[in-house]
């Protein structure tokens, strides 16, 4: 195979060499000067003696007939193992990603070495298969040109030789009082081998500590909540499935909470057919769970506890034992909605659900357990797990106490690998002032930000794709997290970083991870290679002949499947002591008066670690569309009383601390009631980030992170713009969104039948039903919960540019598939229904007839193409599109790419140029590959064999596609189904996407 | 006193509105008509010319940035994805539909009054059509492209797709303005001669020499010049219907609320020859005014010009309410919505000056006091371009930015290059008009003559126009 210049695990290219880093860097500014040697070959680490200085001459001449390189390590494909890589057909490596600490288990599509799609690796209990949109954004971190490289300390730049002599140094200065003013700011993570080594520096360094610090919670609520009711701090994992009555207090647990993958799943199959499952949500803001709920109650933050005593009081009523001590009859407008749900999940004991959210106290945690076990539910829905994070506390208390010692003087090396914790840190906390007292804070980050630029030593950080590690998931399950390319700046892990301190920097995170799951395994130690005692210093060397190891094959197996076989642990059994969820209710302090501020992790950027990720920034956010930034998000009547509008901006503060913040009015937001989202406003942010929204966490303190009475907004006399993507939230009493209460839908029959079948023409339609293939798709807005991951794998897979903040003003955004959310019902208190829309590819299609150029044709298998090459940008196509989903660029949203980001281009798909327009092609790259290797095997494409990268990433698995010609076919059955309706069917432009109405089943109690 | 206004102080103070004030003979006419090409360069002239060529300036840079930086330069955006490009260009096409009616149609319908200001409105109409033109093209997304639309026998044998109306625009387009121009050459010919034969300098009979091809005036040439002129003028008279019928096509044929109307054909005819008049009017009372043409553009021909406005001005006003009867009686909610959306949406500020200026400004017409009055019609001429313009405008824009799925909808604002490219465009075009009117004989001279003739030999009350008589 000739060579194609593209970066290869373990190889150094062409391209490396010619990347620059910064902007600095091009325009030869700053001490970015890469100067005449290597970074780092031309300083003298600090505590370098002549002695050490003789030792690396030596060193350096034994070593130099050896390839300066790091070992190959193999990587092992997740299904097929090509004996070598076919150019142009991508290969999937199983790996997985952190989620809070937790493992999702992944499958990246690699071409040529370049990872490209990021899809949920199906085998992996917390993907299914499916994804979100973080992670579906991932890889274009991997791939940003600004990401930190190399390592400096105190502005010197350093190779990695240099680091480790002179983190050794440090260690051995810290040895002499065992580590006393030694401490790790580290991000929550289940990884055994970071367990592993953080036991082993106790050992070295008794008294240093490790602190945990989670910004945007985790489920720290939910294991502080279980300490209380059960004694133990177990982590609990949901059969969704089997619940058919739900009740959320405020969890998000659809979006972000738990094994939300999972959970969607699970949900959405509970969407249909007979056996409905019913939601109720009792929360705050609108949140993508809020959308699915049958009944959802908007209550200010601190009175869901009040409500959830309610409902336990309502179920002690109903007869359910052991609840009456914790229940607490609530008085006005929720009091209804408290029995009719304690009625309902009374009349569902062992198959309901109450969950609490992350935002919630303990307490509310312990009574969500009480519950659950007085229901009957634990066991066959609920179950609770031992934890399997290595330090189950990642609150404020743990930082508030790491900044008391940094304010006394008593840290002198401060090691951080958790996220900007100087931006995250409780506003009361101080870190940023404390921080410079440090003498030696290094920090491991992917990107330059506040933390960064504060501390003494700065660490690159490998992206997780580059990075060997491990990660188990809530029920346990162990996934090995392989590289897909070789680190593209230098940089490192913190699986690197941690064994540095333990003088085992060299032996590399591979062979870290990798003996350690040896030795966990029971497997015995490698054998050495078979000739020469040179070889040993490089057992990866696969040019030596070695011994067959039996471990190998395991590993390899591991590899392949993204997760260890039958690593997932067993259900804890576990006791709730009333008293005790009793006596943490009532220390529950009363809701404080006047507006309450509520924080809430963004759907986007999280706790602003993806503020940088272009993709993220630009993705609507689920529920308000606000792309680019953060608002105060009020409800209506709350805004009419104070006399605020939308884009308003606002002095938003509370307790002496104050923001600027703009206006979103959000129907369904209870009133009273403020929410921002975490994450914008960094101080330290890039091109991408820079400027993007406020700092929300300017104004969180430790005492109240999640709900904080008292807050107060002041008008500023300004406006702003918001970069909202979607400004009508009424379908104008229009047939779009179809939502139908289970039980009308059988009477519904006639009404759906306006929507469906032939519709009356003059023009004889075109015949497909003879051809092999029609493809089609359908998209269950039963199932579908508006999460946005389907517009983010969409932009990944298609090639689809980033048009930033100004362009999106000017409604010009280019993802393909939009999702569409309206409100139904009042302003105040509504529903909502999300409706996935990209090109129908109807058969009839009014954009192909007014093309001049042909550019928009249709193909014989119904798709209908866009020929990028054909178009002249007329734009017609566009203005007869009733659906609206073509999209044209109006300038050249690509531009001139950086070389790191051309290597994220998916190599199937075309870059499109200035002045032509573009649109959802079903993924027609991925149905001609199924074409190739059918017509290599000789046989059919099957039924269900194209996916699109749409309905892969779908959690819920509301979007299904295959070929309408083939009876067998999923999207043949959904399109037969009762609920099938087209969208704009009155116009015979006969879609080839049909949409399933959504179904409610709401309490006829609560009617 | 110039021979302009002596001849109008000779005129008959009893006359009422004659086609040509007094009777001035051959020479007179000469030197009054040709006064402006020959005679010295006017300072106001001047002045005005490099007014407008700044107007220029802010035209090319404002197609240099479209050409350079994309269409993203304007404000059109997804779903409006045609603005100010379209509106403009069908503004223009229908400006450029008066001269043909007034040079052919009345030609075969023999109607006298229209010698005088022909070759002005056919000057008119071909400024008008190549400023629409420059838009078709520069509203491309990828215009270095745009010859994709004329069929040729590509090696990639693809022909562009003829169910689209965007490649009759092309035929269209193209065939009117090179008949447009044809007829107008052809009518300058023998004026071109008589330039020739009076210009003072060896320079300008050189240039004007070629221009009129060896005209000498023979009576066969007469002869061949009223056979290709009657048959020109027949070949014109269906491209009068036709170029708007195939523009409003690019509406009618799809299938957007507000743009789906079968009747968009005669509505946009009438509205072209509406604004046409209107745009003819604009030029012609200051033209006549400050050339000294008040004996040849006579109160006459402001009258009928007039009434020409008022007739379609009522058309152009029952396709509204037809559009408007439609939108109820098709029982379409989309359809209804649509023009609903006129009436309350947030455009609904161009469509009350649409309104204004289109049905209730011209009605004042009605009263010939106001008809004959220069800055009555002046105004009113303005209005109706102003309201023709915020027709197209919600048309196209306005029916754009709320269609079907209302999670689409949108909001359209211009840029500065929108704005240059429109008020632009009005300068480049009176640049080009003032060259007309210095250069080239704007009333065609022996027409004139002719006309004097006829009218002396049948009467001024007698109808120069009808068969038997004249």
């Amino acid at each position: 195979m000739p060579s194609l210049g593209l970066p290869i695990y373990g190889q150094k290219t062409a391209l490396e060499t010619r990347r620059w880093k910064s902007i600095d860097e091009l325009a030869g500014r700053a001490d970015a000067e890469p100067g005449e040697f290597p970074e780092g070959a031309a300083e003298t680490p600090a505590g370098f003696s002549r002695r050490g200085f003789l030792q690396i001459l030596g060193a350096s001449a034994a070593f130099a007939g050896l390839a300066c390189k790091p070992p190959r390590e193999k990587l092992v494909p997740y299904v097929r193992k090509p004996e070598a890589v076919t150019p142009s057909v991508p290969v999937g490596y199983a790996t997985a990603r952190s989620d809070e600490g937790y493992a999702v288990g992944l499958v990246v599509q690699a071409f040529e070495g370049r990872p490209v799609k990021v899809e949920g690796n199906r085998l992996h209990p917390a993907s299914l298969g499916g994804t979100d949109a973080i992670t579906q954004a991932m890889v274009l971190d991997l791939y940003d040109p600004a990401r930190l490289a190399g390592f400096t300390r105190g502005g010197r730049a350093l190779a990695w030789s240099a680091v480790l002599q002179e983190i050794a140094a440090l260690a051995r200065e810290h040895d002499k009082d065992g580590g006393a003013r030694l401490r790790f700011l580290v991000a929550p993570t289940s990884s055994p081998t970071v367990a592993d080594l953080r036991r082993r520096l106790l050992e070295r360094f008794p008294k240093a500590r490790f602190d945990t610090w989670a910004p945007a919670g985790g489920d720290a609520a939910q294991r502080a909540g279980a300490a209380i009711a059960l004694g133990r701090p177990l982590d609990a994992t949901f059969e969704v499935a089997k619940a058919d009555v739900i009740l959320s207090l405020d969890s998000d647990f659809l979006a972000t909470e738990g094994e939300h993958l999972r959970s969607a799943r699970e949900f959405a199959s509970r969407r249909e057919g007979e056996r409905m499952n019913r939601l109720y949500v009792a929360e705050p803001r609108f949140s993508v769970t809020g959308g699915m709920a049958d009944h959802r109650f908007r209550m200010r933050g601190a009175e869901v506890a009040a409500f959830a005593r309610a409902v336990a009081a309502e179920l002690a009523q109903a007869g359910v034992a052991g609840l009456a001590p914790l229940g607490a009859r609530a008085e006005g407008e929720h009091a209804r909605a408290a029995r009719a749900v304690a009625k309902d999940l009374a009349g569902a004991r062992g198959r309901s659900l109450i969950v609490a959210g992350a935002r919630q106290p303990p307490a509310v945690h312990a009574l969500a357990a009480a519950m659950n076990e007085a229901l009957g539910n634990v066991g066959p829905v609920v179950r609770w797990r031992a934890p399997v994070l290595v330090d189950p506390q990642a609150g404020p208390d743990a930082l508030r106490a790491l900044a008391a010692e940094v304010q006394a003087g008593k840290v002198d090396t401060l090691v951080v690998t958790a996220w900007n914790p100087l931006h995250t840190a409780p506003a009361d906390l101080e870190l940023r002032k404390v921080f410079g007292k440090v003498k030696n804070s290094m920090v491991l980050a992917l990107r330059d930000d506040e933390t960064v630029r504060a501390a003494s030593w700065r660490l690159a950080a490998s992206h997780p794709l580059e990075s060997w590690g491990d990660l188990r998931s809530r029920d346990g399950t162990v996934t090995v997290v392989q590289p897909l390319i070789s680190p593209l700046h230098e940089s490192t892990t913190e699986v690197d970083l941690f064994a540095a301190f333990l003088g085992e920097g060299e032996r590399g995170a591979w062979r870290l991870v990798r003996d350690g799951w040896r030795s966990r395994s029971g497997a015995p130690p490698a054998p050495l290679p078979l000739s020469g005692p040179a070889a040993a210093s490089n057992p990866a060397d696969t040019n030596r002949p070695r011994p067959p190891d039996p471990f190998d094959r395991t590993w390899d197996e591991w590899l392949a499947a993204g997760l260890l076989t039958e690593s997932a642990g067993r259900p804890e059994d576990a006791k709730v002591d009333p008293a005790r969820v009793a006596d943490a209710l009532g220390k529950l302090p009363a809701p404080a008066g006047g507006i309450e501020l509520g924080f809430a992790p963004d759907y986007k950027v999280w706790d602003g670690r993806f503020l940088e990720n272009a993709w993220l920034q630009e993705l609507p956010d689920p529920i308000t569309k606000l792309t680019w930034e953060n608002a105060a998000h009020l409800s209506p009547a709350t805004a009419r009383r104070l006399g605020l509008e939308s884009g308003e901006l606002v002095e938003l503060a509370r307790g002496g601390r104050a923001v600027v913040a703009p206006v979103l009015v959000v129907p369904g937001h209870a009133d009273d009631a403020v929410t921002v989202a975490l994450g914008y406003g960094q101080r330290v942010a890039g091109a991408v980030g820079q400027g993007a929204g406020f700092d929300a966490y300017a104004l969180r303190t430790s005492d109240a992170p999640w709900y904080a009475g008292g807050a107060t907004l002041k008008k500023t006399g300004k406006t702003t713009e918001l970069a909202i993507t979607q400004g009508h939230f009424s379908m104008e009493g229009r047939a779009i969104a179809l939502a139908l209460d289970h039980e009308e839908l059988p009477r519904a029959k006639a009404e759906l039948d306006e929507h469906r079948g032939e519709a009356p023409t003059i023009l004889q339609p075109v015949d497909y039903s003879e051809k092999d293939y029609r493809w089609g798709m359908a998209i269950d807005l039963s199932k579908c919960i508006g999460c946005s991951a389907c517009t983010a794998a969409c932009q990944a897979e298609n090639n689809i540019p980033v048009v930033g903040k100004e362009q999106v003003l000017r409604s010009r955004e280019m993802h393909w598939i939009r999702v569409d959310r309206y409100f139904e019902g009042p302003a105040e208190d509504p529903q909502s229904v999300t409706q996935p829309l990209a090109c129908v590819h109807c058969e009839m299609a009014p954009c192909e007839y007014v093309c001049p150029v042909n550019a928009t044709v249709h193909s014989d298998e119904g798709l209908n193409e866009m020929v990028y090459n054909r178009c002249v940008g007329t734009r017609y196509c566009s203005n007869n599109c009733p659906y609206k989903v073509r999209r044209f660029n109006f300038l050249d949203y690509h531009g001139d790419m950086a070389p790191t980001l051309q290597m994220l281009m998916n190599p199937d798909v075309t870059v499109r140029a200035r002045g032509v327009m573009e649109k959802c092609t079903y993924c027609t790259q991925r149905i001609q590959r199924a074409r190739i290797d059918a017509r290599v095997g000789g046989r059919k494409i099957g039924p269900d064999e194209v996916v699109p990268a749409c309905a892969q990433a779908c959690p819920s698995e509301a979007i299904v596609f295959g070929n309408l010609n083939d009876a067998r076919s999923r999207v043949s059955r959904k399109h037969a189904d009762a609920r099938r309706y087209d969208l704009l069917h009155e116009l015979g432009t006969r879609p080839r996407t049909a949409y399933l109405v959504k179904l409610r089943n709401p309490n006829p109690e609560l009617a | 006193m110039s021979t302009a206004e002596k001849t109008i102080q000779d005129a008959h103070a009893l006359e009422g509105a004659p086609v040509l004030v007094g009777r001035p003979d051959d020479r007179a006419l000469t030197e009054s008509l040709l006064s402006p090409v020959l005679g010295p360069t006017r300072k106001g002239w001047l002045l005005l010319l490099f007014a407008l060529l700044g107007g220029v300036g802010f035209w090319t840079l404002s197609l240099v940035t479209t050409l350079f930086v994309g269409i993203g330069a304007w404000g059109n955006n997804i779903p409006v994805a045609w603005a100010f490009d379209i509106t403009n260009f069908v503004w223009w096409i229908g400006i450029g539909h008066a001269g043909t009616l007034i040079s052919a149609i009345l030609l075969l319908f023999q109607q006298k009054w229209r010698t005088s200001i022909n070759r002005f409105a056919e000057a008119m109409t071909l400024f008008a059509v190549a400023m629409a033109g420059v838009y078709p093209v520069i509203h491309l997304g990828r215009p270095w492209l745009f010859w994709w639309l004329i069929p040729y026998p590509s090696t990639n044998l693809i022909w562009p797709n003829f169910k689209s109306a965007l490649p009759w625009d092309v035929f269209a387009i193209s065939t009117y303005a090179t008949v447009s121009f044809l007829f107008w050459y052809l009518g300058l010919i023998p004026d071109l001669a008589t330039l020739r034969d009076a210009a003072k300098t060896r320079g300008r009979r050189i240039v004007y020499g070629i221009m009129s091809f060896g005209w000498r005036g023979s009576a066969r040439h007469w002869r061949h010049y009223r056979i290709g002129y009657l048959l020109l003028a027949g070949l014109s008279t269906p491209l009068v219907v036709s170029v708007h019928t195939i523009v409003s096509f690019d509406f009618a044929i799809s299938q957007l609320p507000g743009w789906h109307t079968t009747i968009f054909p005669p509505y946009f005819v009438a509205g072209a020859i509406f604004s046409g008049f209107a745009m003819v009017l604009t030029l012609m009372i200051p033209a006549r005014r400050l050339l000294g043409y008040q004996h040849v553009v006579t109160e006459r021909h402001l009258d009928n010009m007039a009434k020409v406005i008022l007739a379609t001005g009522l058309m152009v006003f029952y396709g509204y309410m037809m559009e408007w009867f439609m939108a109820w009686y098709s029982g379409s909610a989309s359809e209804a919505f649509a023009f609903l959306n006129r009436f309350q949406g947030p455009y609904r500020g161009i469509f009350i000056a649409q309104m204004f200026c289109n049905v209730v400004a011209p009605q004042i017409l009605w009263f010939p006091s106001m008809r004959r009055n220069e800055y009555v019609l002046f105004l009113v001429a303005i209005l109706v371009n102003v309201g023709m313009w915020a027709e197209r405008f919600v048309i196209i824009a306005v029916s754009l930015h709320r269609d079907f799925i209302p999670s689409s909808w949108g909001m359209y604002y211009p840029t500065w290059v929108d704005w240059g490219l429109f008020l632009g465009s009005i300068c480049m075009f009176g640049v080009l008009f003032l060259l007309f009117l210095r250069f080239l004989p704007a009333i065609p001279l022996f027409e004139v003559k002719e006309l004097r003739r006829e009218l002396e030999h049948y009467g001024d009350n007698a109808h120069p126009g009808s068969e038997e008589e004249g």
